[in-house]
C-alpha cells in the first residue's frame, strides 16, 4: 500500500507538469491555426462586397432561373458521380501500392498518381482529340473509337484526373496504421474482405473522406473539362457573368456555390470523424500470388489512359516541330525554373501552414475551431477566377507592395490549395497516438523537441501527401498565376495557356511535356523521402 | 491619398454617360478601396518617370497622311501594357519597337480580354498597367464606362475614323476584322451559301449543318449587334430558329469548332475567319474555307484596340507608343501577319479577304459592344448556353 502510495505521489506532479504544457502547446497550436485560417478566407470577404453591390432585380432572376436549378442539379450529380468513382477507384489502388507485394511498387506508386499533374482541360482535350470518328487514336487503332464527351465524359475525364487525391490520402493513411490488427483479424480467421470492412476501413476511413472531398470540390469548381465536354454547369454560369464584366453576379452565383461547398463540408464532416488511435507498426504484404500480373497490366493500362495519351499526343507534336512562327511562345528553361520555383514555395508553406490548421480540425475541442478548419476548404470550391480576382483587388488596394510579386502569388495558391494539405495532415494527426506524445513529454522531452523527434516522424507521411499535392497542383494551376504572376515571369502553363489561346498547339507541346516530366520527377522524390520517414 | 479623396469626383468627371448602376458600382467600390487601403496606393503613380513632359506628339502629328515611325517621337523607358491580344498578333510589334528603340522596353501581361479588364476593374487608382491593349472593342468600351482610361491625344483621335474608335475619345482602334462563315468544301460551295445572315436561321438546308461557339467574346458581340440593328425580337427569333429549328451545335472553343467544320461533323460554322485561316495553314488540303454575310450583323466589324489608362505612370509615353500603331508601319504589320484590316484612311488593304468596301459591313457606335448584359440575358432565356 505504502509503495503505490509512493509512485502516486510520483505520478502526481508529472501528469500536472504534463497538462499545463500541453495545455499550453495546444492553446497555441489552436491559436495559429485560427490565425492561418481567418487570413486564407479573407480573400472571401471579397466576394460579399461585390455580390452586395449588384442590382437586386437582376440578381434575383440570375439566382432563381430555372436554369439555375437545372445547372445547379447537374452539377450535384457531376460532383457526386465523380466522386464516387474516384473513391471506387483510389482506395483498391492505394491498398495494392500500400499492403501488397504489388513489384516496381514505388514506380506503379508514381504512375498511379501522376494523372494528379495533368491539368484536366489537358487531359479532356487530349480525350476528345484521340476518341471519336476523326481522333488520332481512331486513325492508328483504325476501328472507329466511341466519342467522349457530354456528362459521361466529363466524369469519365474528371475522375481519371482527381482520384489520385483519393490514392495518395488513402495511401498515407494505410502506411501509418497498425498493420498488426489487421494481421490479428486474419489470424482470427476472417476473411481478407471482412479484415478490410471491420479493422482496416474504419481506419482509414477519415483519409478516404478527405481525398473525396477534394474531389468533390474540384469537380464542383471545375470549369474547363464540363465545357469542354459540351455540358452547362454552375461554374459556367459564372464565367458567363465574368465573361461580360459582371464580376458582381459572378460574385453572387460564387457565394451560391459555397453553399454547396458547405453541404459537401457538413457531410464530409459527419463521415470522415476519428476512429481510436493506434501505434505504427507495418505488417507483412499481402502476397498478390497469380494476380500480380492483372494488377500491374491494370495500372499500366490506367497510366497509358491518362498520362502517355496526352504525352504521346504531345510528343507527336514536339517530333512535328513548331516551325518557329511565334518566337515569343518559343520554350525557355526559365519557365520551367519558374514554375518548380513557385510550386515547391507553395508546397513549403502550405505544409507548414496546414499544421496548425490539421491540428485545430483534429484536435481541436470547440465549434469554432472546426468551423474554421473546415473554412479554409472554400478557397478549392470556388473557380480559380474568382479567387484570383479576389486577390487582384486585395493585394493592389491594400497591399500594393506585394501586389505582382511572389510571396502575393504564393499566398493565393495556399489560399486555393492548402485544404490539400490540411486534409492529410489532419488525417494523420487524428491516426497518431497522442499517448506517445505524451510519453516523450513526461521523459521531460521539451514541446519542439516532442514535435520534431516524436510527433511529425509520425504523421510524416500525412504532410509529404499534403505537400505533394500542393506541389503538384500549383505546378498546373493556371487563372490566379495568370492574374498574379510577376509581369513577364512566364511559368510552363502560362505558355501553354498561351499556345492553346492563340491555336499555336505545337508550342504548347514541349512545355507541357516538361511539366508532366518535371511533376513526375518531384512526385518520386517525394514519395521516396516518404519511405524514408523524413 | 490625395488620389483617394479625389476619385469619387474624377469618375464623375470622366465618365459622365456612364449610367446610374455603374455610378452606384464605382461609389461601392471607391468606399471599399478606401477603407481597405494603406494609403500608399496613393503615393505611387506620380508619372515623374514618365520621360515625356506631355502627351502632345513628340515629332510629327499621326493625323497626317502616310505618318512613319521615323516621323515620330523616340520611344525610350519602360512601359506596361496589360494585353488582351494573343502574343502570336502582338509580339512582333512589340518586339519590332524594342529593336527600334534600344532604350525602350515594354513589359507586357498576357490574359483573356475579360481577364484583364476586369483586373483593371479591381485594380482602379492601384494600377501598375499604363496602356490596355484589347483584342476587341467591347472590353475597351466596358473600360471607359468603368471611368478608367483617360482622353487621348487629339492628334491620335482625328487620325481614326470615327467609326473604328471611341467618338469621345478615350479609346482607339487598332486593326479591324469581320465575323465570318467557316464551311467545309465538300459540302457546300461558296455560291450555295446565303449572304444573309437570317438565311441560316430560316434555310431548312442547313438543319443539323450549323455550328456556332456561344462562350466566344465575338459571339457575343455579334448578338449585342444583332439586338442594336435588329432590334430583340428578331434577334430572340434567330436564336430560337438556329437551336430549334436547325438543331445547331455548340462548341466551347473556336479550333475545336473549326476542326470540326474542317472534318465534316458539322459543315458550316458561324465563327471567326482566323481559326479556319490557322487550320489551313496547318493542313493546306483541308476542306475549309470561309465566307462572309453582307451588311447584316453576321459580318460584323470589330476592332482591336489600345486605350491609355487614366492612373497610367507614363501616359505621354504612352500616347507616343499609340501613335506608333497608328503609323504605317504598325498598320502593315496588322495586315501583313495578322490578316486584318487597317484602321487609318490611307494604309490600303491588300490581304485575301474581300476589301471593307465589297463587304459593307453595318456601321454603329462600337461602344455599344461594352454590355453585353442584354445579350447574355438572351441567350441564356434562349438557353444558348455552354
Amino acid at each position: 500500500m505504502g509503495a503505490l502510495t509512493d509512485r502516486v505521489t510520483e505520478i502526481g506532479p508529472a501528469v500536472g507538469r504534463l497538462l499545463r504544457t500541453r495545455s499550453t502547446v495546444h492553446l497555441a497550436a489552436l491559436l495559429m491555426g485560427s490565425v492561418i485560417a481567418l487570413l486564407v478566407v479573407s480573400p472571401l470577404l471579397w466576394l460579399f462586397l461585390r455580390a452586395g453591390a449588384v442590382d437586386l432585380t437582376r440578381a434575383a432572376e440570375l439566382v432563381f432561373a430555372p436554369r439555375t436549378f437545372e445547372i445547379g442539379g447537374r452539377s450535384i450529380a457531376l460532383v457526386v458521380a465523380t466522386t464516387l468513382a474516384s473513391v471506387a477507384m483510389g482506395v483498391p489502388l492505394a491498398v495494392l501500392t500500400a499492403r501488397t507485394d504489388l513489384p516496381a511498387k514505388r514506380f506503379f506508386t508514381v504512375v498511379i498518381a501522376l494523372p494528379l499533374v495533368v491539368p484536366s482541360y489537358i487531359g479532356a482535350f487530349a480525350f476528345v482529340s484521340a476518341f471519336g470518328r476523326h481522333g488520332e487514336l481512331t486513325s492508328v487503332v483504325g476501328l472507329e473509337l466511341p466519342r467522349i464527351d457530354g456528362f459521361l465524359g466529363a466524369v469519365l475525364v474528371i475522375t481519371l484526373y482527381t482520384y489520385p487525391y483519393v490514392f495518395l490520402t488513402t495511401r498515407a493513411a494505410l502506411r501509418s496504421m497498425d498493420a498488426s490488427l489487421v494481421e490479428a483479424a486474419r489470424s482470427l480467421d476472417a476473411s481478407p474482405v471482412d479484415a478490410f470492412r471491420r479493422v482496416t476501413f474504419p481506419q482509414i476511413r477519415p483519409a478516404i473522406s478527405a481525398g473525396a472531398l477534394l474531389v468533390a470540390l474540384y469537380a464542383l469548381s471545375d470549369f474547363g473539362t464540363p465545357a469542354f465536354m459540351g455540358v452547362s454547369v454552375f461554374t459556367s454560369a459564372i464565367y458567363t457573368e465574368y465573361e461580360a464584366f459582371n464580376v458582381g453576379y459572378a460574385a453572387l452565383l460564387s457565394i451560391q456555390l459555397l453553399t454547396l461547398a458547405g453541404v459537401i463540408l457538413y457531410i464530409e464532416s459527419k463521415t470522415g470523424q476519428a476512429h481510436g488511435e493506434t501505434e505504427r507498426h507495418h505488417g507483412t504484404p499481402i502476397p498478390l500470388g497469380r494476380w500480380r500480373y492483372p494488377a500491374m497490366a491494370v495500372v499500366g493500362l490506367l497510366g497509358a489512359v491518362t498520362v502517355l495519351l496526352p504525352v504521346g499526343l504531345f510528343t507527336l507534336w514536339v517530333l512535328r516541330g513548331t516551325g518557329g512562327a511565334v518566337p515569343s511562345l518559343a520554350f525557355q528553361p526559365q519557365h520551367a525554373v519558374n514554375s518548380v520555383t513557385f510550386a515547391l514555395l507553395a508546397a513549403l508553406t502550405a505544409s507548414a501552414m496546414a499544421l496548425p490548421v490539421a491540428y485545430l480540425g483534429a484536435r481541436g475541442t470547440s465549434r469554432i475551431a472546426r468551423v474554421l478548419e473546415r473554412g479554409t476548404y472554400v478557397g478549392f470550391a470556388v473557380p480559380g477566377i474568382v479567387i484570383g480576382l479576389a486577390l487582384v483587388f486585395l493585394g493592389s488596394t491594400t497591399v500594393p507592395w506585394l501586389y505582382r510579386t511572389v510571396p502575393l502569388l504564393v499566398f493565393a495558391y495556399v489560399v486555393r490549395f492548402l485544404p490539400q494539405a490540411v486534409g492529410t495532415t489532419r488525417s494523420a494527426i487524428v491516426q497518431f497516438d497522442n499517448q506517445v506524445a505524451e510519453a516523450a513529454r513526461t521523459l521531460n522531452a521539451g514541446p519542439w523537441r516532442t514535435f520534431r523527434q516524436v510527433i511529425l516522424p509520425g504523421i510524416a507521411p500525412g504532410v509529404v501527401a499534403g505537400g505533394t499535392l500542393v506541389f503538384l497542383t500549383t505546378m498546373k494551376e493556371l487563372p490566379a498565376t495568370l492574374m498574379l504572376q510577376p509581369i513577364g515571369r512566364d511559368t510552363l502553363v502560362t505558355i501553354v495557356w498561351a499556345a492553346h489561346e492563340s491555336l499555336y498547339y505545337e508550342y504548347a507541346a514541349l512545355p507541357a511535356l516538361i511539366l508532366i516530366v518535371v511533376s513526375g520527377l518531384s512526385m518520386a522524390v517525394l514519395l521516396s523521402q516518404e519511405e524514408n520517414g523524413f | 491619398m490625395v488620389d483617394e479623396t479625389t476619385s469619387p469626383d474624377r469618375t464623375i468627371e470622366t465618365a459622365g454617360q456612364s449610367t446610374e448602376r455603374t455610378w452606384t458600382r464605382r461609389r461601392v467600390l471607391g468606399t471599399a478601396g478606401a477603407a481597405l487601403a494603406t494609403g500608399i496606393s496613393g503615393c505611387l503613380g506620380s508619372g515623374s518617370d514618365d520621360p515625356f513632359e506631355s502627351d502632345s506628339p513628340q515629332g510629327a502629328p499621326i493625323d497626317g497622311e502616310g505618318i512613319t515611325w521615323d516621323d515620330l517621337g523616340d520611344l525610350e523607358g519602360e512601359l506596361i501594357v496589360y494585353s488582351g491580344r494573343t502574343r502570336d498578333q502582338i509580339d512582333p510589334l512589340f518586339a519590332k519597337l524594342e529593336e527600334t528603340y534600344p532604350d525602350f522596353s515594354i513589359a507586357s501581361d498576357y490574359a483573356s480580354n475579360e481577364a484583364q479588364l476586369n483586373s483593371l476593374t479591381e485594380e482602379g487608382d492601384a494600377t501598375p498597367a499604363d496602356v490596355f491593349y484589347t483584342q476587341s472593342s467591347g472590353a475597351l468600351a466596358a473600360l471607359k464606362e468603368a471611368g478608367l482610361a483617360r482622353d487621348l491625344p487629339t492628334d491620335v483621335v482625328d487620325a481614326v475614323p470615327e467609326s473604328k474608335r471611341d467618338p469621345d475619345g478615350q479609346w482607339t482602334g487598332a486593326s479591324g476584322r469581320v465575323r465570318a462563315v467557316q464551311f467545309n468544301t465538300e459540302t457546300w460551295t461558296r455560291d450555295e451559301l446565303p449572304t444573309d445572315i437570317f438565311a441560316y436561321a430560316e434555310d431548312e438546308r442547313f438543319a443539323g449543318e450549323l455550328s456556332t461557339r456561344p462562350n466566344s467574346g465575338t459571339f457575343r458581340s455579334f448578338i449585342v449587334a444583332m439586338l442594336e440593328l435588329e432590334g430583340e425580337a428578331r434577334t430572340r427569333e434567330w436564336v430560337r430558329a438556329l437551336l430549334e429549328d436547325q438543331d445547331v451545335t455548340l462548341y466551347s472553343s473556336g479550333s475545336q469548332q473549326a476542326e470540326a467544320v474542317a472534318n465534316g461533323d458539322v459543315s458550316v460554322g458561324l465563327g471567326n475567319q482566323y481559326y479556319a485561316a490557322r487550320i489551313i495553314g496547318n493542313r493546306p488540303d483541308a476542306p475549309l474555307d470561309v465566307t462572309f454575310t453582307q451588311d447584316d450583323p453576321g459580318g460584323l466589324f470589330n476592332v482591336s484596340g489600345t486605350a491609355i489608362l487614366e492612373d497610367a505612370s507614363k501616359p505621354n509615353l504612352a500616347a507616343e507608343f499609340v501613335r506608333h500603331i497608328l503609323a504605317v508601319e504598325g498598320q502593315a504589320f496588322f495586315v501583313e501577319t495578322n490578316g486584318e484590316y487597317p484602321v487609318v484612311d490611307g494604309v490600303d488593304y491588300d490581304g485575301p479577304l474581300p476589301s471593307l468596301a465589297e463587304l459593307e459591313p453595318p456601321t454603329f457606335d462600337l461602344n455599344a459592344l461594352g454590355d453585353l448584359e442584354p445579350a447574355i440575358d438572351l441567350l441564356r432565356e434562349e438557353g444558348m448556353t455552354v
